[in-house]
């Protein structure tokens, strides 16, 4: 049965001392999807991802990555699977080919230089330089290339996206995409809802150590959150934009300018908005707590 | 297995030759220094006669300076353990614990190597720049002594074989402990304050006898760096440390087979109580 999915976790518990940083985790990651592990930092996704890869041990529960339980045979986990850590370290005085030798050769050099060679030039990374001369992005592209180069059957990518300017990000994203057409499973996790949205098929949330909900992740796109403020080149009257559908008046100053939170779709507002005087219109992406807290009040806090 | 030993050595390899090549002219200078005193053993002892017996006493017998044996006996057998103890603290306390704390221990873990390899792997190369580091000392004072008369190879060896197991020792004393700290740094200052410890205690209990049982269990005593030239190696003492650094070894492999790895964030970088009583005043400041 087990053999159907990638990853399967129940009531999964990890401590660090006295500190518990998972409650009982329940997982199910199908072969061939891509999972969003979705949650704020410091909700339990590294540590669920360090307990896949036996890392760390787990203290209760159990795990099977592709219907291996890696407490018994981590060696044979690892081998299959492609990972890209959230706090990416590597040896400064390194160059990235040299790192990429380094790991193809403790992977049995299983990977294709052809393949590192392409991903490098899409991601537009010269991996003849030191780690230490390279930015914080392009360090990132490293750990992106490291765990796709050897084609695993599951990549596991703890915020993949982090310190990527936005074009780099998409490249990204297309590689995931490309590794799930090529028959990968990819667990993704990320704090960034929109990212999620993207490429998942599927959804875990987790907040403080405690799945919440699992869903598709279509049915997350009506629950997205943004904050607009619109500015107006004369004083009008808001009052209209509280009726549009999903729009709540935050604050208004003077009928110049006005911030609301719009849940879901923004066509509602953008429709209302066409009839008044914009000067400006400027979107923020609350943060994840904060959707958390829209839609989880009654949650598992 | 092969493959990180390979590679760990490979990124050690400035640090040997640092130290193997700094060793190496330590041994070329020190024989002509004396050189410089030979004949001179009148002066030297009136020099002796006016030091106050406490210091004396940490330098052993000291009338022997005017020759060659007791010269090197004092000058470089007698400081090479404090020397190289760094090098051991340094590299056996930092075998994993570099790694963990700079974050770089995670992504290699991930790959499908087991934790005895990469455990394995890097104390081999530990093991072998130890080796080279000695052999390179060696050199240095070989070959300036082979003009000199009274003087072997063999009879030179004999402290630097005694001088591997003591190494080794506190090597994997630092190694051990790093696994059980919080983090390298208190390795280090803990390994570092016995070793030189165990080197005053040493000293002192030439001084005073009620010193002496602590002195006689202390890693220092079994060091054979002093009558090199007339005593053959004691092998009860160097097997004996050996099998210590081996039981430290193997307790060292079982607890980082066991352990997880660290990374940042994860509260386990304290000492639990310290760790307790912190969260504690964070949760009263939060309140």
């Amino acid at each position: 049965m087990s053999e159907t999915f990638a990853i399967k976790t129940e009531g999964l518990i990890k401590s660090y001392g006295s500190f518990q940083a998972l409650y009982g985790v329940d997982l199910e990651v199908q072969k061939g999807e891509i999972f969003g592990f979705l949650g704020p930092n410091g909700a339990g996704k590294t540590t669920t991802i360090r307990c896949l890869l036996d890392t760390i041990h787990r203290n209760g529960g159990s795990v099977s990555v592709m219907g291996i339980d890696p407490l018994k045979d981590p060696v044979a986990v690892r081998a299959l699977v492609g990972y890209l850590p959230g706090e990416l370290s590597m040896e400064a005085n390194q160059t990235g080919e040299k790192l990429f030798r380094y790991f193809n050769q403790l992977r049995g050099g299983k990977a294709e230089w052809d393949y590192i060679r392409e991903m490098a030039k899409r991601l537009d990374l010269d991996i003849k330089r030191p780690v230490k001369t390279l930015s914080h992005g392009n360090k990132q592209k490293i750990g992106v290339i490291q765990a796709f180069m050897h084609r695993p059957e599951l990549l596991i990518l703890d915020e993949p996206t982090s310190g990527l300017d936005p074009l780099m990000q998409q490249e990204v994203l297309r590689l995931v995409e490309e590794a799930q057409s090529d028959g990968a499973t990819i667990f993704f996790s990320s704090h960034i809802m929109g990212e999620i949205q993207a490429v998942a098929d599927k959804v875990g949330i987790i907040r403080a150590g405690r799945i919440i909900e699992v869903a598709e992740t279509s049915s997350l796109i009506g629950r997205s959150l943004n904050r607009a403020t619109v500015r107006f080149k004369q004083s009008v009257d808001v009052a209209s934009l509280a009726n549009v559908q999903g729009v709540t008046v935050l604050g208004h100053d003077d009928g110049t300018s006005v911030t609301v939170q719009v849940e879901g779709e923004m066509d509602g507002l953008i429709k209302a908005l066409a009839g008044f005087p914009v000067l400006d219109f400027e979107t923020q992406r609350p943060s994840l707590e904060e959707i958390f807290l829209a839609y989880y009040k009654d949650g598992t806090d | 297995m092969n493959t990180i030993f390979r590679y760990t050595l490979s990124r050690s390899r400035g640090g040997i030759l640092g130290w193997g090549i700094g060793m190496f002219l330590l041994g070329l200078m020190i024989v002509p220094v004396y050189s410089s005193f030979e004949g001179q053993g009148e002066m030297m002892e009136q020099l002796l006669d006016a030091f106050p017996p406490e210091m004396m006493a940490f330098f052993g017998e000291m009338s022997s300076l005017d020759t060659i044996e007791g010269f090197l006996e004092i000058e470089y057998f007698a400081i090479l353990p404090l020397i190289l103890g760094i090098y051991a603290i340094t590299s056996g306390g930092g075998m994993i614990a570099n790694d963990e704390e700079n974050g770089t221990l995670d992504l290699v873990a991930a790959h499908p190597i087991s934790r005895s390899s990469l455990f394995f792997g890097r104390f081999l190369s530990i093991l072998t720049g130890i080796l080279a580091i000695l052999v390179l000392s060696w050199l240095g004072l070989v070959v300036p002594a082979q003009a000199m008369e009274n003087v072997s190879l063999a009879g030179i060896g004999t402290p630097f074989l005694s001088l591997f197991s003591y190494i080794l020792l506190f090597t994997t004393l630092a190694l051990a402990l790093s696994l059980l700290l919080p983090s390298k740094r208190i390795t280090s200052m803990v390994v570092g304050i016995f070793m030189v410890a165990d080197f005053f205690i040493q000293g002192f209990a030439r001084l005073n006898t009620d010193l002496e049982a602590i002195a006689d269990v202390l890693p220092l005593k079994f060091y054979q760096g002093t009558g090199w030239v007339t005593d053959r190696l004691n092998t009860s003492w160097f097997f004996g440390e050996i099998a210590v650094a081996v039981l430290l070894l193997l307790f060292a492999w079982w607890r980082f087979a066991r352990r997880d790895i660290r990374v940042g964030g994860e509260g386990t970088w304290e000492f639990p109580l310290i760790s307790k009583l912190r969260r504690g005043k964070v949760e009263v400041s939060g309140d």
